[in-house]
C-alpha cells in the first residue's frame, strides 16, 4: 500500500509537470466543469432537500427534550454549511463523476487507448485528465453552494410545516449561525474535496487491470477512496478552520 | 457525457427503467419465498461484505464523530453548555451518523463490489451459462448477495456507532481536554434503547436498498467492460438517493412526535 | 500458393532500431533475457515466437512504453530511455504503430481518430488539407468512404484497417504492427497480410512485425527473429532462418507451415521470382 501512495504521488507529480510542458485545454476543462455540474445537479438537489428537511426533523427531536426548538434554524445552518453541504456535495460528486473518470479511463487503458495516445507522443495526463482536474475544481464549489441553499430551504419548510416552528424565528436563528467566512471555507473543501476525487479517480483509472473485472474494480476502489479520503480531510480541514 | 435523448425518451427511459426494477424485484419475491434457499451462501457472502466493508466503515464513522464534537463544542462553549456535549454525539451518532454513513460506505464498497462482480459475470456470459446448466441465476447468485448486503449492515452499522462514539471521546477528552468523567456520565442523557433499535432498523432498511439497486444493476450490465463501470456507477448513486428519501421518511416516523 | 522469400542482401542497411542486451522481468518473471537485435532501416523484420515468449513487452519497449531493467534501446540512434520527455515525443511522432485491438478512440468517427494525430501535431495544416490526408491514407488501407463512420460499429477487420491508417497518417519512418492477425479469422487474416504487403510495396519504410502467425510474416518479412522463452533464438533475412537447425525453430516451423508434398524435410534454396527484384 505504501508503493501505492508513492504511485499517486508520483501520478499528481507527473500531472503537473505535463501541463507546466503542455499547457491546459480552457475549452476542455469547462467543457468537464459543465457536464460535472449538469449531471451532479438533479441528483444533488434531491439528496440535499432530503437530508435538510431530515436535519430539522433530527435537530428538533434532539433539542425539543432541553427547550430548546427554537434554536433549530441555528442548528441546521451551523451544521449545515460547515459540514453537511461540503460533504454532500463532495460525495454525491464522487460518486457520479469520480466512478465515471475512473471507469472511462479504465476501459481506455484496457484497450491499449492510452499506450495509442502515448505513442502518437500526446501526453494522456495533458490531454485527458488536467481538463477533468479543472473541471472539478470549477465545478464542486459551485455545488456546494447549490447544496447550501437547497438543504437550508428543505429544513426551512420541514420545520415550517412539518413541525410547526415559526418561519421568522427559524430564519433569524438561521443567520445567527453563520458568518460570511464559513461560506468561503465550505467552498475552500469544495475544491479539496474535487482535486482529491479527481486526482484518486484517474489513478485507479489508470492502473485499471484488464477485463471487465478490472473496470469494476477500479471504479468500485476509486469511489471508495474518494469518499474515505473527503471524509478524513474534512475533518482535519474543520479542525484547521474551526478548531479554535 | 450528458445524455443526448431528448426529454420525453429520457422520461420513457426511465420509466422503462422502473418497470424492468418491479419485474425484478417481483421475481426475486417469488423466488424467496420457494425452496431451494442458499442461505449458506448468503451468510457467506453478509461475512464476506462486513470484512470488505469494516476497514471504510471505520474510516468514516471515526472522523465524523470527531467532527460532530468539534462542532457541538464550538455551540456549546457559546451557551456554556459543554456537559451536554456527549449526549448530542451520542444522540447523533445512533439516530444518524452510524446508520447513514455506515450504510453509504457499504454502498460504496459493498454495493458497488456486488454490481461489479454480477456485471462482470454478466458480460462474461457466466450468468447465461448457469441458466443453461440448469440453476436458477436469480436464484444462486442474486438472492443470496441480497441476504448478504442486507444482513451485513447492521453488524457494520454497530461498529460505525462505537467508532462515531469514540471519535466523539477522542476530540472532546482527548484534544479538547474535557473533563471524561462528565462526558461519560452524559453520554446517554438523551437517548433511549428504542433508538439503538430504530438505528438498527434503519440500517436494515439501507441494507436491503443498496441489495436491490446493486444487484439489479450488476444482473442487467449490458455494452462489455464500460457497461461494468456504468453498472457501479449507478449503483452508488441510486443506493444513496433511495436511502437519502427513505432515511427521511423513516426518521418522520420515528423520530418526529417522539417525547 | 508458393511463398516469395526474399533474397538475402549481401550486406543488410544501417539499423534504425538497436536493442542491446535487454533485460525485462515482472516481478519473479523474467520476460527478456539478454535480447540483442539490429532492426534495420526500410526493410520489414517479423519478431516470432509462441505465446507468452514477450514479443509484445518487446515491443512495448521499441516505443518506450517500457524500460528496460538492464540493456539499451537505440531508434534513431538515440537511447530512447535516457531522452527527456519532450525528445521521446519528437522520436514518437516519426513512428506509428498498430496495436492488436486497433486502440481506436469509440467516441469519435473513423476519420477523427485518424486525423487525431493530424490536429495534435500538424502544425499549421488547415481542416480541408486534414481531410485530404486522411482520406488519402483512408484510400490505401482499402477504407474509401469511411470517414464519417462510427468507430463503434466496426468489424474486428475494418478496425485494424483504421489503426493502420491512423499508424501512417504522419507519413512515419518506422511502422510497428502488434499481432496484426489476432482475432481474425483465416479470410480477414489473408486480406491483412496482403494489405500489409501493400503497404510495403507503397511505402517502402521500416516495419517491425511481432506475430504468432508464421504463414503471414514469412511472405512479408525481409529479416525474422525468433524469440524463445524471452531469448533470440534465430535472427537474420528470412531464407536463413527458415534454413536454421535450431531445434525450436525447426519445430515452430514445421507445425505452422503447410508446406504441400515437403514433408517437413528442408526447404528449397530461396529464388527471386523472374522479374521481381528485391
Amino acid at each position: 500500500m505504501i508503493a501505492a501512495v508513492r504511485d499517486y504521488f508520483g501520478f499528481v507529480a507527473a500531472l503537473v509537470r505535463s501541463v507546466q510542458r503542455e499547457g491546459l485545454s480552457w475549452s476542455a476543462s469547462v467543457k468537464a466543469a459543465w457536464d460535472i455540474g449538469v449531471e451532479s445537479m438533479p441528483i444533488l438537489l434531491v439528496i440535499a432537500g432530503f437530508i435538510g428537511s431530515n436535519l430539522s426533523l433530527q435537530g428538533h427531536a434532539a433539542f425539543a427534550p432541553l427547550g430548546a426548538q427554537r434554536m433549530l434554524g441555528m442548528f441546521v445552518s451551523l451544521a449545515g454549511v460547515r459540514e453537511l453541504a461540503p460533504i454532500i456535495a463532495g460525495s454525491m460528486v464522487a460518486a457520479k463523476a469520480g466512478t465515471q473518470m475512473a471507469s472511462q479511463l479504465g476501459v481506455m487503458r484496457i484497450q491499449e487507448q492510452l499506450d495509442a495516445l502515448e505513442v502518437m507522443a500526446v501526453d494522456p495526463l495533458a490531454h485527458l485528465v488536467a481538463p477533468r482536474l479543472a473541471g472539478i475544481m470549477l465545478a464542486l464549489p459551485a455545488l456546494v453552494i447549490v447544496s447550501t441553499f437547497t438543504m437550508i430551504a428543505a429544513a426551512y419548510f420541514a420545520a415550517v410545516h412539518q413541525l410547526g416552528v415559526g418561519g421568522a424565528t427559524f430564519l433569524r436563528f438561521a443567520a445567527d449561525g453563520v458568518r460570511p467566512i464559513d461560506f468561503a471555507y465550505g467552498e475552500i473543501k469544495g475544491a479539496v474535496f474535487g482535486a482529491v476525487i479527481c486526482t484518486v479517480s484517474c489513478w485507479y483509472g489508470f492502473h485499471c487491470g484488464s477485463g471487465p473485472e478490472g473496470v469494476g474494480r477500479a471504479t468500485n476502489q476509486a469511489v471508495v477512496t474518494s469518499a474515505v479520503l473527503c471524509v478524513v480531510l474534512n475533518y482535519l480541514l474543520s479542525e484547521v478552520m474551526y478548531g479554535g | 457525457m450528458v445524455s443526448a435523448l431528448s426529454p420525453s425518451a429520457r422520461v420513457l427511459s426511465l420509466l422503462s427503467g422502473f418497470g424492468r426494477f418491479g419485474t425484478f424485484c417481483g421475481e426475486l419475491g417469488v423466488r424467496a419465498v420457494s425452496r431451494p434457499f442458499y442461505l449458506r451462501e448468503a451468510l457467506a457472502y453478509a461475512g464476506v461484505t462486513a470484512a470488505r466493508c469494516l476497514a471504510p466503515v471505520l474510516a468514516v464513522t471515526l472522523p465524523c464523530g470527531m467532527v460532530i464534537a468539534l462542532q457541538g463544542l464550538q455551540i456549546f462553549d457559546l451557551y456554556g453548555a459543554q456537559r451536554l456535549l456527549s449526549s448530542l454525539v451520542s444522540v447523533a451518532v445512533l439516530r444518524e451518523l452510524s446508520p447513514v454513513m455506515a450504510c453509504v460506505l457499504v454502498a460504496a464498497q459493498g454495493g458497488s463490489s456486488c454490481a461489479a462482480e454480477l456485471g462482470s459475470m454478466r458480460i462474461k456470459e457466466e450468468i447465461d451459462a448457469t441458466e443453461v446448466m440448469g440453476v436458477d441465476a436469480l436464484r444462486f447468485h442474486v438472492l443470496p448477495r441480497l441476504l448478504g448486503l442486507t444482513l451485513a449492515c447492521p453488524i457494520l452499522g454497530t461498529f460505525g456507532a462505537l467508532a462515531g462514539l469514540l471519535g466523539g471521546y477522542l476530540t472532546a477528552v482527548v484534544l479538547k481536554g474535557e473533563a471524561s468523567g462528565v462526558y461519560l456520565a452524559n453520554l446517554w442523557a438523551l437517548t433511549q434503547p428504542a433508538d439503538l433499535w430504530a438505528g438498527i432498523f434503519k440500517t436494515l432498511v439501507f441494507g436491503f436498498s443498496i441489495g436491490l439497486v446493486a444487484t439489479f444493476h450488476g444482473f442487467h450490465a449490458r455494452g462489455g467492460a464500460a457497461g461494468v463501470g456504468r453498472a457501479v456507477n449507478e449503483t452508488v448513486v441510486r443506493s444513496v438517493l433511495v436511502f437519502v428519501v427513505v432515511n427521511y421518511l423513516l426518521t418522520s416516523a420515528l423520530f418526529t412526535d417522539a417525547p | 500458393m508458393p511463398l516469395t522469400i526474399p533474397v538475402p542482401e549481401a550486406e543488410p542497411p544501417a539499423p534504425v532500431i538497436e536493442v542491446e542486451g535487454v533485460w525485462r522481468s515482472f516481478g519473479e518473471n523474467t520476460v527478456l533475457r539478454d535480447i540483442s537485435v539490429d532492426i534495420p532501416a526500410r526493410r520489414t523484420t517479423a519478431i516470432i515466437g509462441p505465446s507468452g515468449t514477450g514479443k509484445s513487452v518487446l515491443l512495448k519497449h521499441i516505443v518506450g512504453l517500457l524500460t528496460p531493467d538492464r540493456g539499451q534501446i537505440r531508434v534513431f540512434g538515440d537511447d530512447l530511455h535516457a531522452l527527456p520527455r519532450k525528445q521521446l515525443y519528437a522520436v514518437r511522432k516519426r513512428m506509428g504503430m498498430l496495436f492488436q485491438a486497433g486502440a481506436l478512440f469509440d467516441s469519435m468517427s473513423v476519420g477523427d481518430n485518424i486525423a487525431f494525430p493530424l490536429i495534435h501535431h500538424g502544425e499549421g495544416m488547415s481542416e480541408a488539407q486534414i481531410r485530404a490526408r486522411v482520406e488519402e491514407k483512408l484510400e490505401l488501407v482499402g477504407m474509401a468512404g469511411f470517414f464519417d463512420r462510427p468507430t463503434a460499429a466496426l468489424s474486428g477487420g475494418q478496425r485494424k484497417r483504421v489503426g493502420l491508417a491512423r499508424a501512417i497518417v504522419m507519413e512515419p519512418e518506422i511502422v510497428l504492427f502488434d499481432e496484426p492477425n489476432s482475432g481474425l479469422d483465416p479470410i480477414t487474416s489473408d486480406a491483412i497480410d496482403q494489405l500489409i504487403r501493400d503497404m510495403k510495396a507503397a511505402l517502402g519504410i521500416t516495419f517491425v512485425v511481432i506475430s504468432h502467425d508464421i504463414v503471414g510474416t514469412v511472405g512479408v518479412a525481409d529479416y525474422i527473429c525468433v524469440l524463445e522463452r524471452g531469448g533470440v533464438a534465430a535472427w537474420g533475412p528470412t531464407a536463413k532462418v527458415l534454413q536454421s537447425d535450431h531445434p525450436m525453430v525447426r519445430a515452430f516451423l514445421s507445425r505452422n507451415l503447410d508446406l504441400d508434398g515437403l514433408d517437413g524435410q528442408h526447404l528449397p534454396l530461396p529464388t527471386a521470382r523472374p522479374g521481381e527484384a528485391d
